[in-house]
C-alpha cells in the first residue's frame, strides 16, 4: 500500500467515524443517563457513571405499565405494517397491471398525500376520529398511521411491481392463475425486499409517532411508550435518567426489527433485483 | 391436436393497425412457423391465438370450436416465451406443475406428467433446483416441459431460441423438431429468423407490415416466392433483385435470381461484372459483385473457384430459376 493510499483511507475511516458519532453520541448518552443521577445529567452527559446505577432499569422493568406501553406499540405499529403492507401493495398491484381511465389522476392523488404529516391534519383527525367513536382504542392510531404511510408505500411498490417481468403473468395467466391469485402467490412472495423496506419505515415512523397518540389516545390502558415516557415528567422536576433508560429500553424492539428486515432492506433500495 | 383457423382476424393499437385483416389455417399437427421483420405483426398473432390479447374483430377457432372469447387457459393451448418467463420462486418441478395444480389435476397424475416430461426434456436431475441455478438452454427445456404437461391441443412458441447463443440454439431447434415428431401435436412457431423457419417448419406464414405475403412449405417458398418480399426475405445469401432490363424486359419490373442460380465466366457470359468482396467458405465462395447499372449482385460459387478482388468476370443466370415479379411485386408466371 503506498503512503497516499494509506492517507486517504485514513481520511475515509475518520470521516464515517465524525459521522457514526452524530449518530451514535445520543444514544450513548441516552443509554449510559439510565445509569446516573439527574445530577450527574446535568454535569458530565457524555462520560461512562461514576456509579453503575442499576436501579432505575430496574424500576422500569419491575413496572407492569412499562410492559403494557410497550405491548400497545408494538401491537399498533404491527398492525399497522401489516394494513399498510396488504393494502398499500394491493392498490399498487392495480397501478401497475391494470390500465383503467384515470389511474394516473388516482395515482398523483394518493401522491399527494406525501406531502401531508400528521401535524397539519392532526385537528381535522381528531374531529373524525371522535365522530367515528374511535377515540381511546387502538384503531384510533392505527388507521390514520396506515392511512399516512400509503402514499410511500404505494409509490415504492407500484415501481418495483412495474419491474417484474409482465411474461410472468402472462405465462401464469395461460397456465390459468387469475390477478388476485398471481398477486399472493407471485407479486408478493417475490417482493420481500420492497415489502421489508416499507415495513420497516412504517414499523419504526408508527413506533415513534407521539403527536398521533398523544391527541386520538387518553387512557393510560391504551398509551403507547411515547406517551407512557411522559410520566416521569412532572410539573417542576423532569426525572431525566428514568426518562432515559426508559427510552433505551423502548429502542430495543425497533432496532431489534431493523436488524432482521436489514439484509432484505439493502435490496429494496438498490432494486430491480427480480430476473425473470 | 387441433386445427387453428384464424377468420378475418384484425387489430388495431389505437389510431395505429397492426393487422389489417388475416384468415389462416394452420392444420391439424403441423408445425407452421410466422416469419417476418420486427414489427409486421407476427408476435401480435401469436397472442390473439393464445388470447393475451384481443383481435378487434374476427374469428379464432381451435379444433372446430369458436374461442375469441375464452380465456386463455380454456383454449388447449400453452405458449413458450422468448424470455422464457420462468417463476424465480419455484422449483423446477413446481415450475412445471404450477398449471396442473391450478386446474385442480389429481397429485399422482401431476407427478407422473411431470417425472414423464422431465424424462422426455432430460430435465430429471434438475427439478429441485431454481431457474437462477439453471444454464439458457436447461431454462428453455424447463418452459417446454411447463407446456408439455398440460398436454395442449396446440403448442405456440414465441421466439423460443432468440436468447440462445448460436450453438446451443442450433441443438434446441433439433430437439424442439423431435419433440414435434414425438408428440404430434400443433405447433405454431413466430421467429425472424428464416433459418429457424426453413428448418423447422411443414408450413411457413411469411409476413409483412401486418400482412400475409405467402403460406406455403419452405421449399415452395424458396422456389416460387410469391412476391417479391418472399423472394428477398427467404435464403441466404439473398436473392438478387435486379431491374427487369437486365433480362430485356421491360414489362417485368424485378427479376430475381438465387446466389446458387448463377454461373461465373472469366471470358463470357449475360452481365459482366467486378468481383469487389469474395468470401472463402470452403464447401462454397461467396463472391459480391459490382456489375454497373445493375447494382451489386451475389454469387455463390463452389469452393474449388478462386477469384480475388478486382477481377473481372461475366455472370449467367439459369434461364428456369429466374423470379420475375411486377409493378405491385407479385409473382408473374412465365420465366420464359
Amino acid at each position: 500500500m503506498t503512503r497516499g493510499h494509506l492517507l486517504r483511507n485514513i481520511l475515509r475511516v475518520a470521516f464515517l467515524c465524525l459521522v457514526a458519532s452524530f449518530v451514535l453520541a445520543p444514544m450513548v448518552a441516552t443509554v449510559l443517563g439510565g445509569f446516573k443521577s439527574n445530577a450527574e445529567i446535568r454535569t458530565n452527559a457524555f462520560a461512562l457513571p461514576a456509579s453503575w446505577n442499576w436501579e432505575f432499569y430496574g424500576s422500569i422493568v419491575a413496572d407492569p405499565a412499562f410492559w403494557r406501553y410497550l405491548g400497545n406499540s408494538m401491537l399498533i405499529s404491527s398492525v399497522a405494517v401489516v394494513l399498510t403492507l396488504i393494502v398499500g401493495a394491493a392498490a399498487a398491484y392495480v397501478f401497475a397491471q391494470i390500465k383503467f381511465f384515470g389511474s394516473r389522476m388516482l395515482f398523483s392523488y394518493l401522491l399527494l398525500g406525501l406531502m401531508f404529516p400528521f401535524a397539519t391534519a392532526i385537528l381535522p383527525l381528531f374531529i373524525k376520529v371522535r365522530d367515528v367513536g374511535l377515540l381511546d382504542t387502538w384503531w384510533a392510531v392505527i388507521l390514520p398511521q396506515t392511512a399516512f404511510s400509503l402514499s410511500l408505500a404505494i409509490l415504492l411498490f407500484r415501481t418495483f411491481f412495474e419491474q417484474l417481468p409482465k411474461e410472468l403473468f402472462e405465462a401464469a395467466y395461460i397456465d390459468g392463475c387469475g390477478y388476485v391469485r398471481f398477486f399472493w402467490r407471485f407479486t408478493l412472495p417475490l417482493s420481500a425486499p420492497i415489502l421489508a423496506t416499507v415495513g420497516v419505515f412504517v414499523f419504526v415512523q408508527s413506533w415513534n409517532n407521539f403527536l398521533l397518540p398523544l391527541v386520538v389516545l387518553n387512557s393510560r390502558e391504551v398509551f403507547t411508550w411515547p406517551l407512557g415516557m411522559m410520566q416521569f415528567r412532572g410539573e417542576y422536576v423532569t426525572e431525566w435518567n428514568r426518562t432515559l433508560a426508559f427510552v433505551t429500553l423502548t429502542l430495543v424492539p425497533a432496532i431489534v426489527f431493523f436488524l432482521a428486515a436489514q439484509k432484505y432492506i439493502v435490496a429494496g433500495l438498490t432494486g430491480g433485483a427480480v430476473k425473470g | 391436436m387441433a386445427e387453428v383457423r384464424l377468420k378475418n382476424i384484425t387489430k388495431q393499437f389505437g389510431p395505429l393497425t397492426v393487422i389489417p385483416d388475416i384468415s389462416l389455417t394452420v392444420p391439424d399437427g403441423s408445425f407452421t412457423v410466422l416469419v417476418g421483420p420486427s414489427g409486421c405483426g407476427k408476435s401480435t398473432l401469436l397472442r390473439i391465438i393464445s388470447g393475451l390479447t384481443m383481435p378487434s374483430d374476427g374469428e379464432v377457432m381451435i379444433g372446430g370450436e369458436d374461442v375469441t372469447f375464452a380465456e386463455p387457459s380454456d383454449r388447449g393451448i400453452s405458449m413458450v416465451f422468448q424470455s422464457y418467463a420462468l417463476y424465480p420462486h419455484m422449483t423446477v418441478a413446481q415450475n412445471i406443475d404450477f398449471g396442473l395444480r391450478l386446474a385442480k389435476t389429481p397429485a399422482a397424475e401431476r407427478e407422473a406428467r411431470v417425472a414423464e416430461a422431465a424424462r422426455i426434456l432430460a430435465l430429471e436431475d434438475y427439478l429441485d433446483r431454481k431457474p437462477g441455478q439453471l444454464s439458457g438452454g436447461q431454462r428453455q427445456r424447463v418452459a417446454i416441459g411447463r407446456s408439455i404437461v398440460r398436454q395442449p391441443k396446440v403448442f405456440l412458441f414465441d421466439e423460443p431460441l432468440s436468447n440462445l447463443d448460436a450453438a446451443l440454439r442450433g441443438q434446441m431447434r433439433v430437439e424442439l423438431a423431435q419433440l414435434h415428431q414425438s408428440l404430434d401435436a400443433t405447433m405454431i412457431y413466430v421467429t425472424h429468423d428464416q433459418v429457424e423457419a426453413m428448418t423447422l417448419a411443414d408450413q411457413i406464414v411469411v409476413m409483412n407490415r401486418g400482412q400475409i405475403e405467402q403460406v406455403g412449405a419452405p421449399m415452395e417458398l424458396y422456389d416460387r416466392p410469391a412476391t417479391e418480399f418472399v423472394a428477398a426475405f427467404i435464403g441466404s445469401p439473398k436473392m438478387n433483385l435486379l431491374p427487369g432490363k437486365a433480362i430485356g424486359r421491360d414489362d417485368v419490373k424485378t427479376v430475381g435470381i438465387r446466389p446458387e442460380h448463377l454461373h461465373a465466366d472469366q471470358a463470357s457470359g449475360d452481365w459482366p461484372a467486378t468481383a469487389k468482396v469474395v468470401e472463402t467458405l470452403g464447401a462454397d465462395t461467396v463472391v459480391y459483385a459490382d456489375a454497373g447499372e445493375l447494382g451489386e449482385i451475389t454469387v455463390r460459387l463452389p469452393g474449388k473457384m478462386r477469384l480475388t478482388p478486382g477481377e473481372q468476370l461475366f455472370l449467367s443466370p439459369e434461364r428456369e430459376n429466374l423470379h420475375l415479379f411486377d409493378q405491385d411485386g407479385k409473382r408473374m408466371e412465365d420465366p420464359s
